[in-house]
């Protein structure tokens, strides 16, 4: 939670205060003139001078705000009582009620707050006294629609159905439950709402609408000081750093409860470390590999410290190779993808490691070079299609978007390449689909033009995260199809991100098996999947569904989360072959047939 | 197309409940507005007056009659006649409208143009020195009154300067350089408040919209920075800003009352101070009526610009 915001809460406590003990401050009178003292300078007895009555400036500031306080502080509270018991009685009881609030608080929204004050002021005429319901009209509306919304959230919630079950009356509801819980948002309003009277109040005093004079108010000061702004500027000048004090202040304070009472996490900025650790670094690897991935870590800064979501992963690709990254949420197998991509959210980084694509330093290049990969050389599928289109522009556009980004060709030009594109990944009837915008299309098209727009620039890597995850199992059966002719006819290499072992079998090479940012075991899918050498594969291969055999049992226990990592094996507290030997972490051994496994007794499987 | 039409209905309907209300507020309110107006020089008036004035007002009618007939008036463009010089209040409003819509739009222009582009600036330097200095300055314009901007722009500019007039108006076809120069304060003034709006929506809108998986198929399509914000981002940040000037155009509108009487710019606000003093009740409703259907209009404009950026609101 935020710290509270006590600058500006005492600066409003400050002004309060000042109001209050205004009567018991020894300041001159603020309404006795005195005509020889017109415009007089500062001096002892008016420490600010005197204006153009003669009248003591600072006793007329300190006055003023005890009338623009009570006027705004009153009128707000009488917004607040009138706008919360219509917001709430129309959130909680529905029907009629919710119909006269929302109707009556759109009609009074559709007149600008100054029109509605000035009508008002028509009728009833000027003066403090009918400037607080004045103003309590004008502001009540929003006090309403914040009540409405908070109530109407809270009434659906478990707890409110349960003290309704147990009997407890309509109106005891409302006051004991509802009313704690939305004033959070109406105290934000509240203060609101006084910064805005009193800027209103000052309006219509400086318009000769409001206080009217010889009272001291702000905005009578400011409007009687333009006369003599030439003579006396001074007179200007104190009003007005006043009135813009007293709100900046209250201004802040409602900033900063906002903040208080509904604490957003702060994001932090990107930071690209200079220097990395890039331990155990193998020579570049050779011709057909595409992909060479050493040692990566990836680092999270939480407020409880940095983790590290992803630790010391190294795998290599070879064109025309599927390989699968596979591992349980959390385990860091995403963020290994969009590590590669350079796409880590701003909050993360990548610690040490190095990747080459095509012999080309990906990892620790300048976000340029990375760039002018991405979308060329490697490209990236997502899980969610529908959210991964841009809503606002057509799907042929998008498509076209990536191939002038790095080919140098013309619009036109793009712009059929993305309909012959659109036909290779089996959209039908590719050039009116082309003016489509994504909400027009199914989950299935879009992840088609999603795949469509990776492969436009004929990538040597492909990245799919999750790619058939949000989809319905029989479209996920033909976009799988997609990918793999894919492959067969580009020969790109496939780094396939999935929780999904079927998945894995029908369409991965090799296989590298990540359990809480490590990798646990690798090799050929179909050796691994017929003879697991981690308990942990194994427990993930016994827990997917299948055709036949014994149902699936799931794994005891649950990831560690990357705080807490246990000391030993990673897997050990959930495993049910370990030794005492496990508590020391275990090394990542070679198998044989270029498998490894990072289990002591992988002998033993 | 029927998305269109049902929100000029709904628009239509406001509008009607609007000019209702405010007849009904006039006539409701304890008071006769006949006498309230003989009483202003402050003798207690004769009835005969009064009671003539009550039959040119046709206060004497049934309530229901005077609304019906006021509504039917209303419909064809007639508001009926200033109390004060007899004008046709609709001539009046129509002469002097263009006039506050000229400074609306002005400051409009001048806020967005610069709001948009430092909201952006702040949003992608997040936490630099200038995206702090705007949040810093926008906190200040925020807290500052538009009546103690415009006092203080003519105390520094007219008073102390002398580069600009205090206030005043002069037709474009006279004097366009002139014109423009007395717009400059008064527009000045107005627009401080909005860019502060402005900046802070697109400041905000624009950090949300970034954190979207759009953005990131962007960024993996390799385009420049450049091209994400500006094509990817920006556009589907605006449907936000667009609403805050939507809503904003309400304090302008009232903004433009006290901004126009401090630089004597003759547009239709300084009408309804004047009118509000004088107590001058058809122009007051015919004002009112004029700009709340002016507000409602714009906020259909809003809607339907919403639809045209934002394809799924069509949808709808």
């Amino acid at each position: 939670m935020r710290r509270f915001p006590w600058v500006s809460a005492s600066a409003v406590a400050f002004l309060v205060i000042l109001a209050l003990l205004a009567p018991y401050l020894a300041l001159p009178d603020p309404t006795r003139m005195d005509l020889a003292g017109r415009f007089a300078a500062p001096h002892a007895s008016h420490l600010l001078g005197q204006d153009e009555y003669g009248r003591d400036v600072l006793s007329r500031l300190v006055w003023g705000a005890r009338v623009s306080l009570s006027v705004s502080l009153g009128a707000a509270l009488l917004a607040a009582v009138v706008g919360v018991t219509l917001g709430v009685i129309g959130g909680y009881l529905r029907g009629g009620a919710e119909f006269v609030t929302l109707r009556l608080t759109d009609i009074l929204l559709c007149f600008p707050p100054m029109l509605l004050a000035l009508l008002i002021v028509t009728l009833f005429g000027p003066g403090a006294r009918t400037l607080i319901p004045v103003l309590a009209i004008v502001y009540a509306p929003s006090f309403a629609r914040v009540a409405y919304a908070g109530a109407l959230t809270i009434r659906s919630l478990d707890y409110v159905t349960a003290i309704e079950a147990l009997g407890a009356g309509r109106p005891r509801i409302m006051a004991r439950t509802i009313l704690p819980n939305i004033a959070g948002p109406v105290l934000v309003q509240f203060s609101l709402a006084v910064a805005a009277s009193m800027v209103l109040e000052a309006g219509l005093s400086f318009l000769g609408l409001g206080v009217t004079p010889p009272a001291p108010s702000w905005g009578l000061m400011i409007g009687a000081a333009r006369a003599t702004m030439s003579q006396a500027p001074q007179l200007l000048l104190w009003p007005c750093a006043a009135l813009t004090a007293a709100i900046l202040s209250i201004n802040a304070l409602c900033d900063g409860l906002r903040d208080y009472v509904d604490p957003q996490p702060a994001a932090r900025r990107p930071t690209r470390l200079a220097d990395r650790t890039a331990p155990g670094l193998a020579a570049p690897p050779s011709r057909d590999t595409v992909l060479s991935l050493r040692g990566l870590s990836v680092a999270i800064d939480t407020p409880r410290g940095a983790i590290q979501p992803v630790r010391d992963v190294s795998f290599d690709i070879k064109a025309g190779e599927t390989l699968a990254l596979v591992g349980e949420s959390g385990s860091g197998k995403s963020l290994t993808g969009l590590a590669l991509m350079g796409l880590l959210p701003p909050a993360a980084r990548v610690e040490a490691g190095r990747a080459w694509l095509d012999g080309i330093e990906v990892l620790d290049s300048a976000p340029d070079i990375v760039r002018g990969l991405r979308g060329d050389r490697v490209a990236m599928i997502f899980q969610d299609p529908m959210s991964s289109l841009n809503p606002v522009h057509r799907v042929g556009d998008q498509i076209a978007e990536v191939i002038l980004a790095h080919r140098d060709v013309g619009a036109a030009d793009a712009r059929s390449r993305a309909v012959a594109l659109l036909r290779q990944v089996g959209v039908p009837d590719p050039p009116r689909r082309a003016a489509a915008y994504p909400h027009e299309m199914s989950g299935g098209m879009c992840q088609r033009v999603m795949i469509g727009m990776a492969v436009a620039n004929g990538p040597r890597l492909l990245i799919a995260d999750e790619p058939t995850t949000a989809l319905d199992v029989t479209v996920q059966a033909q976009v799988l199809t997609l990918m793999s002719d894919l492959k067969r006819e580009t020969g790109v290499a496939l780094l396939f991100i999935t929780h999904n072992l079927p998945v894995v079998a029908e369409i991965a090479d090799r296989v590298v098996v990540l359990y809480a940012g490590q990798v646990v075991e690798q090799g050929d899918a179909a050796e691994t999947f017929a003879h697991p050498r981690h308990p942990y594969t194994k427990a993930l291969l016994g827990s997917a569904p299948r055709e036949e055999g014994p149902p699936p049992e799931g794994i005891p226990g649950s990831v560690p989360s990357p705080g807490e990592l246990p000391s030993g094996c990673c897997f050990a507290p959930r495993c049910a072959m370990r030794l005492a030997a496990c508590e020391r972490p275990p090394p990542l051994v070679e198998i044989g047939g270029g498998r490894t496994s990072r289990c002591i007794r992988w002998s033993e499987m | 197309m029927g998305w269109i039409l049902r929100r000029i209905a709904i628009s239509l309907l406001l509008i009607w409940v609007v000019s209702s209300i405010v007849f009904l507020a006039i006539h409701l309110v304890p008071g006769d507005p006949a006498e309230v107006l003989l009483s202003l020089g402050g003798s207690a008036p004769d009835a005969d007056s009064v009671a003539a004035l009550r039959a040119q007002l046709g206060l004497d009618q049934p309530i229901l009659t005077q609304y019906l007939h006021s509504l039917s008036h209303f419909v064809v463009g007639d508001l009926g006649d200033s109390l004060s010089d007899g004008t046709p209040v609709m001539s009046e409003a129509l002469r002097r409208l263009p006039r506050t819509l000229e400074l609306i739009g002005a400051a409009a222009l001048i806020s967005t143009a610069a709001g948009v582009p430092a909201g952006v600036a702040a949003a992608v330097n997040r936490g630099g020195p200038l995206g702090r200095c705007f949040s810093a300055l926008s906190g200040l314009a925020l807290s500052t009154p538009v009546f103690v901007v415009g006092s203080l722009l003519v105390m520094i500019f007219a008073q102390w300067l002398r580069l600009a007039p205090a206030g005043g108006y002069v037709a474009f076809g006279e004097d366009p350089l002139r014109h423009l120069l007395l717009l400059s304060m008064p527009a000045a003034t107005i627009a401080l408040g909005l860019w502060a709006q402005i900046f802070r929506m697109t400041r905000s809108s624009l950090l949300d919209v970034l954190q979207r998986d759009f953005i990131r198929t962007a960024r993996a399509k390799g385009l420049r920075e450049h091209a994400v914000i500006m094509r990817h981002a920006l556009r589907n940040a605006l449907a936000p800003i667009l609403t805050v000037l939507a809503l904003n155009v309400g304090s302008l509108l009232g903004g433009t009352v006290l901004v126009e009487y401090i630089f004597n710019w003759p547009g239709l606000s300084g009408a309804l101070v004047e009118a509000v003093n004088n107590r001058d009740y058809p122009m007051v409703v015919g004002c009112i009526v004029i700009i709340s259907t002016l507000f409602v209009s714009l906020n259909l404009l809003v809607d339907i610009a919403y639809g045209l950026l934002d394809p799924r609101v069509r949808a709808r």
